[in-house]
């Protein structure tokens, strides 16, 4: 099976990327990336293991907040409309977009309305899955990332590969590369401390100067009408302070209905994505405050295809995640691939879920199944998504389309499917095909009783592994022989 | 003691021996072992890829054969953890209620090895003798799914001779993943790959585990790589005796 | 914006689709949820205060122990220590906290570049929170507007011992109300975003300094 040719920069465009195997075949051939990746995802982990078994209550609060984050989900409606109105008497203008063109839009126009010509971003997934950034260079501004890695994406024209770590893919032999060219900066030197402070000298002019910022959020509070941005550099602090006009995105589901309400989510929030019992610096404001920051505010929530997961029984979990990326860290698959495998924003076992249905299953298809189903993820979810129950669910919708497609009957693995059930309906026909198996597998086994090649799908297994040639009996043959020499009959 | 001993369609048709194994291991403790021949598969893979009614009509099958059974032994962890996690969603949503309290009133007598094992029959030295030196890979379905714990481990332990290395990375998946393997292959054996650097580390003789679907990724590749190093599932180690040695035939 | 008011309706329209109207008695449902993470720490004042300080410490944080009456000395020191002159203090900060030998500015709507221009600024706090190290800034008057300690690169923070709490849970049933503004600062600003190697002091003060008043009978 040969995989198409996947470009050097891949689209986190689920529309236009290339599937799953495709996509993971090239990458894999990235050693420098996997090293990354390896490297990034195990320190992560090891602090965050160790925070969480220091935690005496973890498991309580993983219950809490899962049971918080369901009871939001089936009251959303009564949270969004409190949030609205409280957001809107403390000085906010809360806006409703369907979908990511009216997101865009509903964004241009405050932009326009304000005259602004250049824009300062707080690092939010939501801009990048509605591609903000392209839609406000096309009208005329600029878009200026302010967090380290954005920044490092942004100049090196590359793409986020991680929830919390974007960058983890770029070494710094690169990132000193991307800097000496595009901060006009050939003196800088390899040395992190150093292209460090070389984004903090980038970046102070634009804080200073720039009047509008764009941001997402970590939580919406319902009951305040606040909006809590979780971060560590400080270029969150600088964004959501000093210009004259903050808006800020969020996905409808980022609520949460009380105050008091963060008091398990902070707790479980850093120590999930960056293995700290609180991250350096978080932010709450609730709409505008004369003198304090900025006087213009405006809150751009987005559907965008979660109000259809909100639907979905098994697949309503889906919408629990507070974008911590434990998932990612902890996945075998993500641990081999990196995010730009996923062909989306969300990458790992998040993005394998979300992604598909943001998409309405239109696209993306291949994405539940890039999974082994080890579990590892749902172990690790602060707010206990099932991942692997909603990947198995989004399989059976994902074959479901494709019973009723023409293309199924070319399908190598849906005809052996359909053909396996069929043997597996009675032990007659099971036992038949066993004989039949030993008998054509025959031809393809060696001297040493094992198989070192076999064709079509076949040759997905043999590409790397043997297999050992089927027994000239099989378990039920030699339990029949027992009991006939025994005289005995089992049942 | 009766067991119905439900060998997988993959262990019936490719490691026989290892149904062998736990005959003579169950037998050795004084267990009756009966077996159904109606018995094909648990629609393991069919579920997990996406064929839910074809699975539906394999669990349907299942159940119905085990009604009467007064314990079911399975030598595979995933199977057990489709019985365990997928049979109550499958049966509630294309089953009926007859169905739903055949399955109920069944599911408590269904036993991975280890776990009849230690907890029906409340055996942890099972009389076994394998001087060899040996790692055990924990599967991703009983270590997460069945919570199986030290339940290997102390069944290990007290096999004579045996001398178990730990094996790094102990918890994370091989990359076999059921179809997983074929469809993603390339992923699949990335992950396989970093999974036989801490395997071949051990410098063990054998690589033990509970389920053979891991264990044929995995020795499918030692194998692939003239590898001193074999697999073998943990039924043939525990059936192994003085008198009646049992060596891989992996 | 019609089309925004006509995606609410839209949106709260698919929501109610999928959700019914939610649950009956949504305060009633909200009350019931399962809460058994630990509400209040076991720890005693002075192994409270000590992990704050220990965390504080962790963060390379200078942290100095100080007598309500000792206050201003403490300060003093601090301040001297720091090698800086031009400080910015709140419009509220106490007035026996502006001790003499620095130049003060006081936040009477100071401009930005004003800011810019001063070494250093000195603030009171609303909480402590031992077992994350954070310090909690309600910008109350005595804690200043968010711009003053956000650009000097150095804060000295006042905190009371009886404002030291051990856990989140805590801080959160001392709110009377919830805050219009918070910042919760854990650390300096750090990065691990190259390598995953950690640089401290990215964005906002690099130095942090701490004063924790005993005051109360600790």
């Amino acid at each position: 099976m040969n995989h198409p040719v996947v470009e050097r920069h891949p689209i986190l465009d689920p529309e236009k990327a290339a599937p799953f195997p495709a996509a993971a075949f090239q990458i894999l051939r990235n050693t420098q990336l996997r090293k990354n990746v390896a490297h990034a995802t195990d320190v992560i982990q090891e602090k965050r293991d160790r925070l969480v078994a220091e935690k005496a209550d973890w498991q309580e609060l993983r219950s809490a907040g899962s049971a918080l984050r369901m009871h939001l989900l089936e009251n959303l409606g009564h949270y969004l409309e409190q949030f609205e109105e409280r957001c809107t008497a403390t000085g906010g203008v809360v806006h409703w977009a369907k979908d990511a063109a009216e997101a865009r839009a509903i964004i241009l126009e405050i932009l326009r309305q304000e005259h602004a010509t250049e824009v300062i971003k707080i690092k939010t997934m939501t801009s990048a899955e509605i591609q903000l950034n392209p839609a406000i260079e096309a009208a005329g501004m600029k878009a200026f990332e302010t967090d380290l890695a954005e920044i490092i994406l942004q100049l090196g024209e590359d793409e986020p590969s991680h929830i919390v770590v974007p960058a983890l893919h770029v070494n710094r032999t690169q990132v000193r590369e991307i800097f000496a060219r595009r901060m006009n900066r050939p003196e800088l030197t390899d040395d992190p401390k150093e292209l460090t402070g070389a984004a903090r000298t980038f970046l102070r002019e634009k804080f200073l100067r720039v009047p509008t910022a764009i941001s997402g959020a970590n939580f919406l509070v319902a009951e305040t009408g606040s909006v809590v941005i979780v971060e560590s550099e400080g270029n969150g602090r600088m964004c959501l302070t000093l210009p004259r006009t903050m808006i800020t995105l969020a996905g409808i589901e980022k609520v949460v209905p009380r105050f008091q309400d963060l008091e398990i989510m902070l707790q479980v929030l850093a120590r999930s994505a960056t293995g700290e019992r609180m991250n350096p610096y978080s932010s709450l404001w609730t709409g505008v405050t004369p003198g304090d920051g900025p006087q213009r505010f405006h809150v751009v929530l987005l559907d965008n295809g979660r109000s259809d997961i909100l639907a979905r029984g098994r697949e309503r979990q889906t919408l629990k995640c507070i974008r911590c990326g434990a998932c990612q860290n902890t996945c075998p698959v993500y641990r081999q691939t990196g995010g730009h495998a996923y062909g989306s924003v969300y990458g790992g076992p998040i993005g394998a879920i979300l992604t598909p249905q943001l998409m309405h299953l239109e696209h993306a298809q291949t994405l539940p199944y890039a999974s082994s189903l080890c579990g590892a993820c749902y172990d690790v979810c602060p707010v206990k998504i099932n991942i692997p129950e909603v990947l198995i669910d989004l399989r059976a919708k994902v074959t479901d389309k494709e019973r009723e497609e023409e293309r199924r009957f070319f399908d190598p693995m849906y005809l052996g499917m359909i053909i396996a059930n069929f043997f597996f309906a009675s032990a007659a026909r099971f036992r038949f095909a066993q004989k039949m198996g030993r008998l054509g597998l025959r031809l393809f086994t060696r001297k040493d009783g094992w198989i070192h090649y076999l064709p079509s799908i076949g040759a997905r297994w043999t590409m790397t592994r043997d297999l050992r040639g089927l027994p000239d009996q099989t378990f039920r043959e030699w339990w029949a022989g027992r009991n006939a020499g025994r005289g005995k009959e089992g049942r | 003691m009766r067991a119905s001993l439900f060998i997988t369609c993959y262990n019936d048709t490719l490691y026989p021996e290892t149904g062998q194994a736990v005959v003579t291991l169950l037998e050795r403790l004084g267990v009756e072992v009966e077996f159904r021949p109606a018995q094909t598969c648990c629609g393991q893979m069919h579920a997990n890829t996406g064929f839910r009614s074809e699975a539906y009509s394999q669990a349907k099958r299942f159940v119905r054969m085990y009604q009467d059974a007064e314990t079911v032994v399975i030598p595979s962890s995933s199977c057990v953890a489709m019985i365990r996690d997928q049979y109550p969603g499958l049966f509630e949503e294309l089953g009926n209620e007859e169905l739903r309290r055949e399955f109920a009133s069944f599911l408590p007598r269904v036993y991975e090895l280890s776990e009849f094992l230690v907890d029906k029959l409340g055996v942890e030295d099972v009389g076994a003798y394998f001087p060899h030196r040996v790692t055990y890979h924990a599967s991703c379905h009983g270590l997460r799914a069945l919570h199986l714990g030290e339940r290997p481990f102390k069944l290990l332990a007290n096999v004579r001779g045996l001398e178990l290395v730990p094996l790094e990375n102990l918890d994370r998946c091989c990359g076999f993943g059921g179809t997983f393997s074929v469809k993603n292959a390339e992923v699949s054996s990335a992950m396989l790959s970093a999974k036989l650097i801490d395997v071949l580390t051990t410098r063990a003789e054998y690589c033990t585990a509970l389920d053979n679907s891991c264990l044929m990724h995995i020795g499918g590749a030692l194998h692939r790589q003239f590898a001193a190093m074999r697999t073998l599932h943990m039924a043939q180690i525990l059936a192994s005796t003085e008198a009646t040695p049992m060596e891989a035939t992996l | 914006m019609s089309s925004s008011i006509g995606s609410r309706e839209a949106i709260l329209g698919k929501i109610r689709h999928a959700t019914g109207n939610g649950a009956a008695d949504i305060a009633g449902s909200y009350a019931a949820l399962e809460r058994k993470y630990v509400r209040a720490g076991g720890l005693a004042v002075e192994e409270r205060l000590a992990l704050m300080v220990e965390r504080l410490r962790e963060y390379d944080a200078e942290v100095l122990e100080a007598s309500p009456d000792s206050l201003p000395d403490a300060i003093r020191a601090m301040l001297d220590a720091s090698g800086r002159r031009v400080f910015v203090a709140p419009a509220g900060l106490p007035a026996e906290w502006l001790v003499e030998g620095f130049d003060w500015k006081i936040d009477h709507e100071l401009t930005t570049s004003e800011i810019e221009k001063t070494d250093g600024v000195v603030t009171a706090s609303f909480c402590g929170i031992a077992d994350s190290g954070t310090i909690v800034l309600h910008h109350s008057a005595a804690e200043g507007r968010r711009v003053i300690s956000l650009l000097p690169d150095w804060h000295l923070c006042v905190l009371k011992a009886s404002d030291v709490v051990e856990t989140l849970p805590e801080y959160f049933a001392r709110c009377a109300e919830p805050p219009e503004l918070a910042t919760y600062i854990s650390g300096p600003s750090a990065t691990a975003d190259i390598e995953m190697t950690r640089i401290k002091g990215v964005h906002g003060p690099r130095f942090l300094n701490v004063i924790v008043v005993r005051d109360e009978a600790t």
